[in-house]
């Protein structure tokens, strides 16, 4: 099997990587890919706690990394969908207990074995960035539509540039429609303008997404979100299927701003 | 919108009468220009001092409306500067301000 790696990131912190790598990877497996989302955050560890499986981490990425255990020991495997799986990052280390190219012996590893290997990286732009991209395939950035998330999303673009990644994918998370209706928050053209990369999907504010993680449970998997059914949404578009950017039954009014705006644009 | 909205509005400290989305896009785009091309804070006034004393050589301009600043595509990065003239001393015009913009006239403007 040759899977896809796929890395996460944003360069600022908050953004909703994290949320968003559980809860692509979760719509992936809901799918029937055979999917695992790989916490590379050394030190500050959540990805486990957002998927609700905080409680059954034995072994980790580092003990991986230094041969403490094999690889299949560490993964942990969901049991709300069969084909989900999460491999954590140890919380009393530092980055520096990884490095790129052991992220890439282990992603090599992980492409073998799974359809989709969804990387969460931590914030910044320092050497655990640079261990979170190492086994790229691709790389989803994440930004939010505030002029801080934008401006350290194309610092994150250049890196990666300079890191010869070539398929490089934007997120928009948090997209206030009424706040965009009315002229107070930029748009989506206005940031696909900015930053000039390929827009993979938008995820509209939700409330429910607080809950959903307070309690241990996964957005994508409940058809009443609307920020779930985005995640859903994108994950269909990452299997190449042609799903709506936004989820279908938002506010109608909005809607119609949306098709005018990308009314003559080849998205 | 409802009472309580044009309430808050009315009670808040921010100025809602500006949509605030134009100010973030040119506000992005100069911080964008600064921090891609590595330039040093200051740069577009040592320009814009730099400009005035080449372009004060030959013509009579208006420093205090002279506007400089980076416009950002996706195509390329953009140096825009406006430059309005006082009337130039040429028997032939007659009266009235002459305005020359850099996007009107090429030699003002140079890519960065």
């Amino acid at each position: 099997m040759a899977g896809r790696v796929i890395t996460v990131t944003s360069g600022k912190g908050g953004v909703g990587k994290t949320t968003f790598s559980a809860n692509v990877s979760a719509a992936l497996a809901g799918l029937g890919k055979k999917a695992v989302a790989v916490d590379t955050d050394v030190g500050l560890r959540n990805l486990d706690i957002v998927m609700g499986l905080e409680n059954r981490i034995v072994y980790d990425l580092v003990d991986v990394v230094e041969g403490r255990c094999r690889l299949q020991k560490a993964i942990i495997r969901d049991k709300r969908v069969a084909t989900l799986h999460m491999l954590p990052a140890a919380q009393t280390r530092d980055k520096s207990a990884v490095s790129p190219d052991a992220m890439e012996k282990i992603c090599a590893e992980l492409r073998s074995q799974f359809d989709f290997t969804i990387i969460d990286s931590p914030a910044g732009i320092e050497g655990g960035f640079h261990n979170a991209i190492a086994g790229a395939d691709e790389v989803v950035i994440v930004t939010t539509p505030h002029v801080s998330a934008i401006r350290d999303a194309d610092r994150v673009i250049g890196l990666l540039e300079a890191a010869e990644k070539q398929q490089i994918f934007l997120v928009i998370n948090r997209l206030q429609a009424e706040m965009v209706r009315r002229g107070d928050m930029l748009d989506i053209p206005d940031i696909l303008d900015i930053l000039a990369i390929e827009l993979l999907g938008i995820i509209p504010e939700d409330e429910s997404i607080v809950v959903s993680s307070n309690r241990g449970e996964l957005a994508a998997l409940h058809a009443a979100s609307p920020a779930g059914r985005a995640y859903k949404n994108i994950a269909r578009r990452l299997l190449g299927e042609d799903a709506p950017l936004m989820p279908m039954d938002e506010d109608k009014s909005f809607l119609k701003w949306l098709a005018s705006l990308f009314k003559g644009r080849a998205l | 919108m409802g009472f309580l909205d044009k309430l808050i509005k009315h009670l808040s400290p921010v100025d809602y009468a500006q949509p605030s989305k134009q100010a973030a896009k040119e506000r992005l785009k100069l911080a964008l220009t600064y921090d891609r091309g590595g330039l040093a804070q200051g740069t577009i006034e040592q320009l814009r001092d730099g400009i005035i004393q080449v372009i004060a050589k030959h013509l009579t301009i208006n420093e205090d409306e002279i506007d400089i600043n980076f416009d950002r595509t996706s195509e390329q990065d953009k140096l825009i500067a406006t430059i309005p003239l006082r009337m130039a001393p040429r028997p032939r015009m007659r009266g009235g301000q002459a305005t020359s913009t850099a996007e009107k006239a090429p030699p003002q403007s140079s890519k960065t």
